[in-house]
């Protein structure tokens, strides 16, 4: 398992990681979630033992990974978020290497880069340079390197970035088989669907601290089943936000001159009611979004911004 | 130890799947190896002959003598001599038609058989490098045995050069008898120095009457052969020290650093690999030296380690420079910029033998200049251990030294830093 305690990441005046905590466990996936620049590769790169620590303790496996590092990383997989493989040599090459890198050798070697060239669908092309394979090859072939050595614990930083559906689909399959085969499994995204159809708890986390903790019934919970409703035009915020705040069981997550977003139940009833009490203040609405309870949602709930912004 | 080799197997796997760079390594020194070769008189079937004028002013028997000696078999080999009267020697030099001009002054024999300071003046073509210092050389010699033949036949030489009696076209009998004497006591009583002779000129690959050729071969080839050696094994290590840059690129090298070797493991994997590979590059030079330059077979295994080690530690320094620059591009202009200047001064553009003393006394104390002086006297067989053992210090505690700030660094700002 994972405990991160407190947390803290400096660079100079930048504080990329602030007080974060959470404990991942063995046989389950969990879930990091947040837009990009938000601190979640360096919270993998503490955990990977990558970065020092400027503040806080991270124990994998019940080892330190500053003053245990060996023993912490022996038992790490990793698979980065960039294509972290050998181009110029073979996918059966590059599986031997990380794998001797931890240690393994002869027929258990090459017994298990066997049965990672078939999990990750590349048996038929193992002896070929990677610099031929498609994008999505080479992110299968990535994540083949991060579990050939069979790691107790797999930090997965946005595995899927830039693959086709078809092996986005394949992959995640591989990343439960993971769990389910009694990993810990660490994934950080900034992809709401996948956080969704794959993480047993997720944290959130923005701007380097952790916003939003639990799992996805508790998250979802947070908003209440409340739909979302954005609205894009010209308003005049306080105005607006007076007036809506009038009406039943409406809650404002943010009101600045040109959106406005509200939280609110049953809102495809409720939106005659809302418009006309706009109206009432002068503002002109453009364009009405509206989302259903989700991580998204819940997102822009907590920090008022979208995900991708 | 583990984790070394298998960094090192697949460094070395990567360095040949891309032959076409090995290629460039290798090659682009063994052509301007080869240019300056042929530009030599390789091509042509004889050794480079330096053309010396030679203005006799002072015409008597010990300039004669000297001249005589320059056109011995030995002698006539590197030099071709042509008198000239002074006039018209300064002017040919001075259009460079010949490589020098050498002025024997009036009063030059008289100088010698009194012992008193005498002056021989050179002009050389300043367009030429080489060859002006090959004569140089020659006429020093010619002049140190001028010198010693003085002293032991001083006075046969002062009655020779008066010349017959006043009124006789020759020497008298009794005259020539006396110095044939002389000259013979003279002989006998040097005779347990000079045989067996106390200086002993030896060729290894003397049998077959090659001695001579293959002793002049072995010279020239000595002369550009190592520096050109280390040219190869500089472009070795400035292109395998990229690939710290090309792993931090593409991410194996973040990927490497939380497996649980050490970073130290890492860059001994990459040095492991660069070592195999100046060992390769250093075979195929030394094959060059022994099938064409006469490089006696048995001095290779010696001048091979060498290579590779100043291979190895050439690399340790490169890698080094990459570490610590900003960018890839910044380490490329960095790495470029320390490699053709050490090319430059350590030897492997002009040797060190042909150099401005400035520039030789700086050269010789680059690692690449260090190494290729070494590689020299083991290629010569006369290498002494306390050098070879001085220079592999020199070489070695720096190198060990970088490679230690190496493995920190990559552990450390180099991996992190994007």
């Amino acid at each position: 398992m994972i405990e991160v305690r407190e947390l803290r990441k400096e660079y100079d005046e930048l504080v990329a990681v602030d007080d974060v905590s959470f404990t991942a466990e063995a046989g389950a996936i969990f879930g990091l979630l947040g837009p990009n620049g938000a601190g979640k590769s360096t919270t993998i790169g503490c955990i990977s033992g990558l970065l020092t620590p400027t503040a806080g303790e991270v124990r994998v496996l019940g080892h330190d990974v500053v003053t245990e590092a060996r023993s912490a990383r022996k038992q790490l997989g990793i698979v980065p978020q960039e294509l972290a493989l050998y181009e110029e040599l073979s996918a059966r090459a590059n599986l031997s290497f990380w794998g001797a890198a931890y240690g393994m050798r002869g027929p258990s070697l090459k017994g298990r880069v066997d049965e990672v060239l078939e999990l990750v669908g590349l048996r038929d092309r193992a002896r070929e340079p990677v610099k031929r394979f498609s994008g999505g090859m080479k992110r299968r072939l990535n994540f083949g390197c991060g579990i050939v050595h069979r790691p107790q614990v797999l930090l997965l930083d946005e595995p899927t970035a830039g693959v086709d559906p078809q092996s986005r689909v394949r992959l995640l399959d591989l990343v439960r088989e993971q769990a389910a085969g009694g990993a810990c499994v660490l994934y950080t995204t900034h992809y709401m669907e996948e956080a969704e159809s794959l993480c047993d708890r997720l944290a959130v986390i923005d701007h380097g601290r952790e916003i939003a903790m639990g799992t996805l019934e508790e998250l979802r919970g947070m908003l209440g089943e409340r739909d979302l409703l954005r609205l894009v035009g010209r308003f005049r915020p306080e105005d607006a936000r007076a007036a809506v705040l009038r009406l039943d069981d409406v809650e404002v997550v943010s009101a600045d001159p040109e959106t406005l977003i509200l939280a609110l139940r049953d809102a495809s009833r409720k939106l005659p009611a809302v418009f006309s009490a706009l109206g009432g203040t002068g503002a002109e609405i453009h364009q009405t979004t509206l989302s259903e309870p989700s991580l998204e949602t819940l997102f822009i709930k907590l920090t008022g911004r979208e995900l991708r912004e | 130890m583990r984790f070394v080799l298998t960094c090192a197997t697949k460094d070395f796997r990567r360095v040949l799947s891309d032959p076409l760079a090995l290629l460039l390594w290798l090659g682009l020194p063994l052509a301007i190896g080869g240019m300056i070769w042929l530009a030599g008189g390789a091509g042509s079937g004889g050794q480079p002959r330096a053309h010396v004028l030679v203005a006799d002013l002072d015409s008597t028997f010990l300039s004669g003598l000297l001249l005589g000696a320059g056109e011995q078999e030995g002698a006539a080999e590197i030099l071709e001599l042509e008198p000239v009267a002074l006039e018209d020697g300064r002017g040919r030099i001075g259009a460079g038609e010949a490589t020098a001009l050498l002025i024997i002054p009036e009063g030059f024999q008289q100088a010698v058989l009194e012992e008193t300071p005498a002056e021989l003046l050179l002009l050389t073509n300043p367009a030429q490098t080489v060859l002006p210092a090959i004569v140089e050389e020659g006429l020093e010699i010619l002049v140190e045995g001028t010198f010693y033949l003085q002293r032991v036949f001083g006075d046969e030489l002062q009655l020779l050069a008066a010349g017959p009696p006043t009124g006789q076209n020759l020497f008298a009998d009794t005259i020539v008898a006396s110095l044939s004497l002389s000259v013979n006591q003279r002989l006998q009583q040097l005779e347990s120095t000079l045989l067996p002779p106390v200086l002993d000129v030896s060729s290894p690959v003397s049998e077959g009457g090659e001695a001579e050729g293959s002793a002049s071969a072995v010279d020239f080839g000595l002369l550009f052969l190592p520096g050109i050696l280390f040219m190869a094994l500089l472009f070795v290590a400035q292109g395998m020290s990229d690939d710290v840059w090309e792993e931090k690129m593409n991410g194996t090298l973040r990927r490497a650093l939380v497996s649980p070797g050490p970073a130290g493991g890492l860059l001994g994997g990459k040095l492991l690999a660069g070592a195999a590979v100046a060992a390769f590059t250093s075979v195929v030079g030394l094959a060059v030296a022994v099938s064409l330059f006469d490089v006696p077979p048995p001095v290779v295994p010696a001048a091979l380690v060498w290579c590779t080690f100043a291979g190895t530690a050439l690399l340790v320094f490169f890698q080094l420079a990459q570490l610590f620059a900003t960018t890839q591009r910044g380490a490329t202009v960095l790495t470029t910029a320390l490699v053709f200047p050490l090319m430059m001064v350590g030897g492997s553009f002009f040797p060190f033998e042909v150099m401005p003393d400035w520039m030789a006394a700086v050269g010789r104390w680059t690692p690449n200049g260090l190494a290729v002086v070494q590689l020299k006297a083991l290629l010569r067989g006369d290498a002494e251990t306390v050098h070879l053992a001085r220079a592999a210090l020199g070489i070695g505690v720096p190198a060990a030294l970088a490679l230690l700030i190496s493995s920190r660094r990559l552990a450390g700002r180099f991996a992190v830093n994007s």
